[in-house]
């Protein structure tokens, strides 16, 4: 018993410290959902035929699958360092021979028994209901992610550092998006220096009520907010010596006023201003200064060709290129704002000066027309 | 006060064009500045309201065109009236103005008695009218730079467009202000002025605002001696002119609206990348070679049955697992049954379970049905051990 109580308690640790190592936010803190009281099946029973390796079966389309399971594999999991049995996922087992299930694929059996995973984790099932992942799973597409496409199935774990895992989970399903990400000037910072300022899939995409163009009109309204996130944070671009003013001076640009107010009223709109991605590029976007980046100075005509197809030379410089206009960075603007910063305050205050000089004297005359009439009668 | 003479001030044409000018200026002063300041909650507001910041964009580019048909318009009336008519031009700019100016400061500090004596446009009127036509021009100009970038950077460098943009949003500034104050404080504040309503200013208003227009109306010398043949004479000249001049401006409108298509309606995709594209997945082991079973010698359990049960089920079903407490490791255990009975009825193939649960299929370590068929032909010729 003494033992027993001992090496919960050394699992108890480790699962405070794998918490600790975590990452902030991550998918991994949801909270449990009181779990099944008494599993009906002891784990042994299953393991008398599932130890077995190589075991397999032929599902109604020809797919064969593994149906072994690995005891050691499953016992460092998190579900086995903290005793979940095998039912409490396996949930419509109820003994031998098993119900027959409603499957005729592999793909449909690990939908299917992905279900499970509610039962314990309802937060994340909820917040998966609204994930771009179970919007398309729902429209037939049933290769989108189920939760154990991430996580794992017997090896089920919380998510481990480096952060670069989580990429790298991605990956698994979206490996063309991955190489371009890679390369990006993101990507290369955080998978190549372990960087941890800048963004992974899930900071821009979440996790489980993971988000993208595809699956909800608003994101490409709405994603300028999430580049602002870093790109407006003083602290973080100081090291890097990034331009915090990026944002504000996208917003009162023509497009970037548009994108807002959009966002503010209309949050589907679908509209041809662009948002930060359509310049800078989406998953490959690179330094400005990069010969490869398409907001370069070289390759701009060609970014705003994409929507201003007849865009010429010169057209290219309309665009302040985030620059807050000032005497030695272009200087038009700036005494174009100097002319109406003196001729405004100047037409409008001496407007203001002779209407009250007028409106006082009227005033004051009208008094004493009414003193005179009083004294007249 | 009702007997009380009434002079003409302005004439049906002169209300139209300013009634059409106020309406474009309000429309234009309203759409422009809920986009200058597009994050205030009241610019969002009236956005909503009127649908969208495309739809005021549109109202916006309407009410443009309003006003620059009002101009040709207008550009028509003056030239007509001073031209044709050879009305004196009371409107320019003059010395007096700026005398008169500083005459009702003066006046109005209390250090003159009389106020200056303005003619039919006051300089207060004339400043607003100047400002209208400098306020009209740089819009014209910078609108015409935002509504057509394209064909302003193919001339001017780019960075006129957001000279352009800025010069445009100050200038509706100074231009709205200025109404403000200066044309509600004088025309209606200061004095209710009905004379664009009704086209008519009494004699004491008069007195009080264009006393030496009065005097000249009451002298008779306001208008010009009539020259019936002259008009006609410079009709001929002026109609042909105005109508080529206007012309070229009304294709100068077209240009300005439909000169250029700036953008495409919709935005190509900001990538176009394959968004499903699985790493190779570890592909599924193919199956160990199933040791081929030994040849059945003869249907008995000796003769290869025994073997068969051992290689095809024993992996469950045997002494130590007994999954549903059946072993068919050895005859005896085989013949005994587990948990729910005897597996097999020697003789009756059709009732043996384990012939039932196998012809079912999707048993665990389901039989080939060459197999089954041997297990039939045991059972039926009695389950013998030899």
């Amino acid at each position: 018993m003494k033992v027993k109580l001992l090496s919960q308690l050394c699992i108890g640790a480790l699962i405070a410290a794998a918490v600790c190592f975590s990452f902030i936010g991550s998918a991994a803190a949801q909270p449990l959902a009181s779990h099944e009281a008494e599993p009906g099946i002891a784990d042994e029973t299953c393991l008398e035929c599932h130890d077995v390796p190589g075991l397999t079966t032929t599902l109604p389309s020809g797919e064969e699958i593994y149906i072994s399971v690995d005891r050691v594999m499953h016992t460092v999991s998190i579900h086995g360092r903290n005793g979940y049995a095998c039912v409490q996922c396996h949930r419509d087992i109820d003994g031998y021979p098993h119900r027959e299930i409603p499957v005729q694929t592999a793909r449909e059996y690990t939908v299917y028994q992905n279900q499970s995973c509610a039962y314990c984790h309802p937060g994340a099932a909820e917040a998966n209901r609204a994930g771009a992942h179970q919007i398309f799973r729902e429209a037939g597409i049933l290769e989108a992610a189920v939760c154990s496409d991430c996580h794992g199935s017997h090896n089920v774990d919380s998510l481990t550092p480096p952060r670069s895992n989580i990429p790298k989970t991605c990956e698994r399903c979206h490996s063309e998006i991955f190489n371009e990400y890679k390369d990006s000037v993101h990507g290369a910072a955080l998978i190549g220096e372990g960087n941890p300022d800048v963004p992974d899939c899930s900071t821009c995409h979440g996790n489980h009520d993971i988000k993208g163009p595809n699956s909800s009109d608003a994101f490409r309204l709405y994603s300028p907010l999430i580049c602002a996130e870093c790109h407006a944070n003083e602290a973080l671009m100081e090291k890097y010596d990034i331009s915090t003013h990026v944002f504000d001076t996208y917003v009162s640009d023509f497009h970037g006023t548009t994108v807002t107010v959009f966002e503010k009223i209309s949050p589907d709109q679908e509209t041809n201003k662009p948002v930060c991605i359509d310049c800078h590029g989406v998953h490959n976007m690179k330094k400005h200064d990069d010969p490869e980046s398409q907001v370069m100075k070289d390759n701009l005509l060609k970014t705003c060709q994409k929507c201003h197809p007849d865009a010429s030379q010169n057209f290219p410089n309309s665009w302040l290129g985030h620059y807050e206009p000032s005497l030695d960075k272009y200087p038009l603007l700036y005494f174009v704002n100097l002319f109406y910063f003196i001729v405004i305050p100047v037409t409008i205050g001496g407007m203001i000066l002779f209407v009250l000089l007028d409106a006082q004297h009227r005033i004051r005359k009208k008094i004493s027309k009414n003193k005179s009439a009083e004294v007249k009668s | 006060m009702s007997t009380e003479r009434a002079y003409k001030r302005f004439t049906i044409s002169d209300r139209i064009e300013h009634w059409s000018e106020m309406l474009a200026f309000l429309t234009l002063g309203t759409t422009g500045l809920i986009q200058r300041y597009a994050k205030w909650p009241i610019s969002l507001k009236i956005m909503e309201g009127l649908g969208g910041i495309d739809r005021v964009r549109l109202i916006h580019h309407s009410a443009a065109v309003l006003l620059m048909l009002a101009v040709i318009y207008h550009i028509g009336a003056a030239g007509y009236k001073y031209y044709v008519k050879r009305t004196p031009i009371k409107m320019l700019p003059n010395l007096r103005d700026v005398t008169n100016a500083w005459g009702w400061v003066l006046y109005n500090l209390g250090k003159r008695d009389r106020h200056p004596q303005e003619d039919r446009f006051t300089f207060g009127e004339k400043l607003e009218y100047w400002a209208f036509v400098w306020g009209t021009i740089v819009m014209g100009l910078t609108g015409f730079a935002l509504w057509n970038p394209l064909a302003t950077s193919r001339l001017l460098p780019g960075v006129v467009i957001p000279a352009a943009k800025l010069a445009h949003s100050l200038e509706a500034v100074l231009a709205v202000l200025a109404i403000i104050i200066w044309h509600f404080y004088n025309v209606h504040i200061k004095m209710l002025n009905k004379s664009m309503f009704t086209g008519k200013m009494s004699e004491e208003d008069m007195l009080h605002e264009h006393p030496l227009e009065l005097a000249d109306i009451k002298a008779g010398v306001h208008l010009p001696i009539p020259d019936p043949e002259g008009e006609k004479k410079r009709l001929r000249i002026f109609l042909p002119v105005y109508f080529v001049a206007a012309a070229v401006m009304l294709a100068g409108v077209y240009f300005f609206i439909a000169g250029e298509n700036t953008a495409l309606a919709t935005v190509p995709p900001a990538t176009d990348i394959e968004i499903f594209v699985p790493l190779t997945p570890t592909p599924f082991p193919t199956a160990a070679p199933t040791p081929t079973s030994a040849p059945i010698l003869s249907v008995t359990w000796d003769g290869g049955v025994g073997e068969l049960f051992n290689t095809k089920c024993g992996t469950c079903h045997n002494a130590s697992a007994m999954l549903g407490g059946l072993d068919l490791t050895s005859y005896q255990s085989a013949l005994t049954g587990g948990k729910s009975g005897p597996v097999v009825v020697p003789g009756d193939p059709d009732n043996s379970p384990v012939i039932i649960r196998q012809e079912a299929g999707n048993h665990p370590g389901q039989l080939s049905p060459e197999d089954i068929d041997i297990l039939r032909e045991w059972i039926s010729t009695g389950a013998l051990e030899k």
